[in-house]
């Protein structure tokens, strides 16, 4: 969704659907709801509110008359409200009510679904080259198997069997695995499930998945994670982030090998997740075409040209900015800065 | 006798041939071992390509190595790259690719530059011990 301006609103009523317009106004980043309100304590619209952090402000002239609001969406569906509005709200204010107000959630959740829709395409598509990846992954495991099992049936020494029923075991756990991995990935990514993510995490997960779409063979890591880097958002969206950006960085490292680097840090209430290759680079030129739909380098049936364009939605929809540098023949690297959502005062397990 | 067909002897007993078995994974090569050691094969481990060149190139196994059994998908020196070097430094050696990716268009091209068998994990152990049986009368072939 394109909204130029920066949109400050406030959301009257915090029933089902002022519930509504404010889970999908918060993924907007032009959009910022500087409150919240409802006569009744227990909508659960409020309730919501304080778990994103958006201000519930009791009574309605404070928020609309206040905090430089441009934006007043009415869903309270009284009709006395309007009129109590048209005294209260600052000059310049636009309000939006009733029938208005419920045509433009429709229109946001239509957006979003689209987007959603967007996003699992592409993500099924980049699966099928996965398959070298996957054939390699569960051929090998079961090449140990029937070797195994094969033996066994001849196998005098006791000790012997017992320790390749145990490979066997292993093997089929390993191999179970993978389809573990790929189904979590390939699942539709639930929506509104904003919680909080351990990056680091997150990472090594990513790398897992990375590991199908592009040999790691000859690429050498280096993680540099800083402990405590989380942030808040879908995991199975950035975990998508997080997998296109590092295929990429192997990709471009195919022909010459190279470093990847996955590094996190935490700086001023921001978490940095940077992703580096030395690989071929983009020129100067395509810089800043990457981001946008249906911009692709990889031969036709390779690539969507969709991976880095959904991977901005995904970001800027978890209030982050994702940052590109990169030189011909000497690398690239990724910055995604997000909002710290480590909880004040808590320390984190990674 | 042993000794008069394709076998030598070691440690006293008689050898099918020596066998070399290029894959990155550990637990590949040592079922591939144990299933050609039991059928009487002396058999060689590479972890990558370029460790399969250096095998190929010490000492005796110059001359002594009869079968070369390669993965595809692996670091350093990939099974493709590897098959190539194979092919013109060492064109005598018969080379089997075991590989856990079936692939037609691969398959073709590879056995188009002489491999002679191209295999898919995974594979039972009759049918690798008889594709080396094979690839083994193809060198003799060869030699003559």
């Amino acid at each position: 969704m394109e909204i130029s301006d920066h949109t400050k609103v406030a959301i009257l009523g915090a029933g089902r659907d002022g519930l509504a317009l404010l889970d999908l106004l918060h993924h907007i980043p032009s959009i910022e709801i500087v409150g919240i309100t409802d006569r009744n304590p227990a909508a659960p619209g409020l309730q919501r509110a304080r778990e994103l952090q958006i201000p519930v402000i009791i009574n309605v002239p404070d928020l609309i008359g206040n905090h430089g609001v441009n934006l007043i969406l009415d869903a309270t569906g009284d009709p006395a409200m309007e009129a109590s509005l048209h005294t209260h709200k600052l000059p310049g204010a636009n309000i939006l009510s009733g029938s208005a107000s419920r045509l433009l959630w429709k229109l946001i959740r239509h957006e979003s679904k689209l987007e959603a829709e967007l996003l699992q395409s592409e993500k099924l598509a980049g699966i099928g080259s996965f398959a070298a990846g996957i054939a390699h992954d569960i051929n090998n495991p079961l090449q140990l198997i029937l070797g195994l099992a094969e033996n066994l049936a001849e196998e005098r020494d006791l000790t012997a069997v017992h320790e390749q029923a145990q490979d066997i075991i292993q093997a089929v756990k390993r191999t179970s695995a993978i389809c573990r991995d790929l189904t979590r990935y390939s699942r539709r990514a639930s929506p509104h499930q904003d919680v909080l993510v351990p990056v680091n995490d997150k990472l090594d997960e990513a790398l897992k998945i990375a590991r199908y779409a592009s040999s790691l063979h000859d690429i050498e890591m280096s993680k540099q994670y800083q402990p405590g880097a989380v942030v808040k958002g879908n995991p199975d969206e950035l975990l998508h982030v997080l997998v296109n950006l590092i295929t990429n960085a192997v990709h471009a490292m195919e022909r010459t090998g190279g470093t990847l680097t996955l590094e996190t840090t935490l700086h001023d209430g921001q978490v940095h997740v940077r992703i580096s290759d030395t690989g071929c680079g983009i020129a100067l030129d395509k810089l800043d075409e990457i981001f946008e739909p249906f911009f692709t380098t990889k031969a036709p049936g390779k690539g969507t040209g969709l991976g880095l364009y959904n991977v901005k939605t995904i970001v800027n929809k978890m209030h982050g900015a994702i940052a590109v540098d990169s030189h011909i023949d000497r690398g690239t690297t990724f910055t995604l800065t997000f909002p710290n959502a480590k909880p004040a005062g808590q320390g984190y397990l990674s | 006798m042993d000794e008069f067909k394709s076998g030598f002897f070691i440690g006293g007993e008689a050898c099918e041939g020596r066998v070399l078995v290029v894959d990155d994974e550990p637990d590949i090569r040592k079922v591939v071992k144990m299933t050609l050691q039991k059928a009487g094969y002396e058999v060689l481990e590479a972890e990558n390509g370029e460790k399969a060149i250096e095998v190929i190139n010490s000492g005796e196994n110059r001359l002594l190595l009869d079968v070369v059994i390669c993965d595809i998908r692996m670091p350093k020196i990939n099974g493709a790259e590897a098959v190539a070097y194979f092919r013109s430094n060492y064109p005598r050696v018969p080379l089997i690719v075991l590989t856990g990716f079936p692939d037609t268009d691969m398959a073709t091209s590879f056995l188009r530059q002489g491999v002679v068998d191209y295999l898919v994990k995974p594979v039972e152990g009759e049918k690798l011990r008889s594709a080396v049986a094979r690839a083994l009368e193809q060198r003799e072939l060869a030699k003559l």
